[in-house]
């Protein structure tokens, strides 16, 4: 569980670096960064993201879980995308 | 629901002009250039998207001194409707705002296929399009004669961003000022036309007319009910891109429409106009803020936009589609750090 969670924190991180930000930015991007606030991301952004994890992932994003707890850094994306994920039969 | 498109794109060969660039000589046809000046006056964009050779396609164009009419036009052998789609997001337009003429059968069922939104045109249209209700806007105001410039301004800073080291150096470089103020009564044909053009930014997807705008504007109240937003930036100004109206009983605030031009979509003004709203309402005393939200299909992202900024549901309101959500005034984030609003 541990590494699964860690590829999907660099998934997310490699799609923001290639679709939110400039290509020879240095714009610092870590787990904890707050990516509103920073202006990574915004309401545009975010649904796009959210389109991107849902196919990657295979999750539905109700409109309802839409809130900062679960969006607002990588690092809590990530958490939402283990939990929702469906449990693959072995 | 407005049948108005807000984006024509070109095809090039036997479509804008006679002939083939590739194969030598073109002439522009005269009755095309009059619709595209035309439909430029009133604020319809245009942009092309043709197959071919964009440096030759573009001398072409400048001869003719028509080159700047356009928008991010796409000029390469991809199907016209991946060209559609670069169009769309570069512009931030849906599909089905936008129409498509060329004279190829092929070409305009391949994208009919592909983008079903998308109205197709034959290149025998092209001197009748200034008299088609999908080309005629019901109002013209300056922002539509501008909106080219507009656009062009909002590219170019777009592109810009290559140049800075962070997306905060970028945003804070741009130097953004968003003027809030209450509408006067000359902005009533921009408001109405923000409220009409705008769908993917826009809370309740509600039209307002004139009169109804006017009759709020009249109307006798402690406080204005509508809002306006005014942008400007290092590259220009964007006049009016923001439409707020609220009614308020103390203690909550509550907005019952609030659109934000798609034109400046990306870059955190829509949250600025917001939580700057709010903070103007808890300054009077109104400790809780209340937003309303009519699902229209393609307005999800301004509930996500209530949710992020720390806006929860919290029920219905007397017309069962219209979600309310509601969070303690003082709770709600920030302006962006990035935006000034004065």
């Amino acid at each position: 569980m541990g590494t699964n969670h860690k590829t999907i924190e660099a998934t997310l991180t490699a799609y923001i670096r290639e679709e939110c930000l400039s290509r020879n930015g240095q714009t610092e991007l870590t787990d904890e960064t707050d990516l509103f606030e920073a202006g990574i991301v915004d309401s545009a952004g975010l649904l796009s993201f959210i389109g991107f994890i849902e196919t990657e992932y295979g999750i539905t994003v109700p409109d309802e879980d839409l809130l900062p707890e679960n969006f607002v850094t990588i690092a809590r994306i990530a958490e939402y995308i283990s939990a929702h994920r469906q449990v693959q039969p072995a | 629901m407005t049948s108005v498109r807000k984006c024509l794109i070109w095809d090039l060969d036997n479509t804008l002009w006679d002939g083939v660039c590739l194969e030598g000589n073109v002439r522009v046809r005269p009755e095309v250039v009059h619709s595209i000046t035309e439909l430029d006056r009133r604020g319809i964009l245009q942009s092309i998207a043709s197959r071919g050779d964009a440096d030759l396609a573009r001398q072409a164009l400048e001869q003719d001194d028509l080159a700047k009419f356009f928008l991010a036009p796409q000029i390469n052998w991809l199907p016209k409707s991946k060209s559609i789609v670069r169009i769309c997001r570069e512009l931030r337009l849906s599909c089905d705002a936008v129409a498509f003429i060329d004279d190829d059968r092929f070409e305009r069922e391949q994208v009919s296929y592909m983008l079903p939104g998308v109205l197709t045109l034959d290149a025998h249209c092209a001197p009748e399009l200034p008299g088609l209700a999908d080309f005629t806007p019901a109002e013209n105001t300056p922002e539509a004669r501008d909106r080219r410039r507009l656009y062009q301004m909002a590219l170019e800073g777009s592109r810009a961003e290559a140049d800075f080291a962070s997306r905060d150096d970028f945003l804070a470089a741009c130097r953004m000022r968003l003027t809030v103020r209450p509408m006067a009564e000359p902005d009533i044909p921009r408001v109405r036309e923000l409220m009409t053009r705008t769908h993917q930014l826009n809370t309740t997807g509600l039209t307002i007319g004139s009169s109804d705008l006017e009759k709020i504007f009249h109307e006798p109240s402690d406080e204005p009910r509508v809002m306006v937003a005014e942008l400007r930036d290092r590259f220009g100004e964007y006049g009016i891109i923001g439409v707020a109206i609220a009614e308020s009983a103390r203690p909550v605030w509550t907005l019952t429409s609030f659109a934000v031009s798609c034109r400046v979509m990306g870059r955190g003004i829509e949250r600025a106009f917001l939580a700057s709203l709010v903070r103007a309402a808890y300054s009077r005393g109104y400790t809780h803020s209340e937003a309303a939200y009519r699902e229209t299909g393609r307005n999800r992202m301004m509930r996500a936009l209530y949710q992020m900024m720390g806006f929860r549901m919290s029920g219905r309101s007397a017309d069962p589609d219209t979600l309310l959500f509601r969070a303690r005034s003082e709770e709600v984030r920030p302006v962006p750090k990035w935006v000034e609003v004065e």
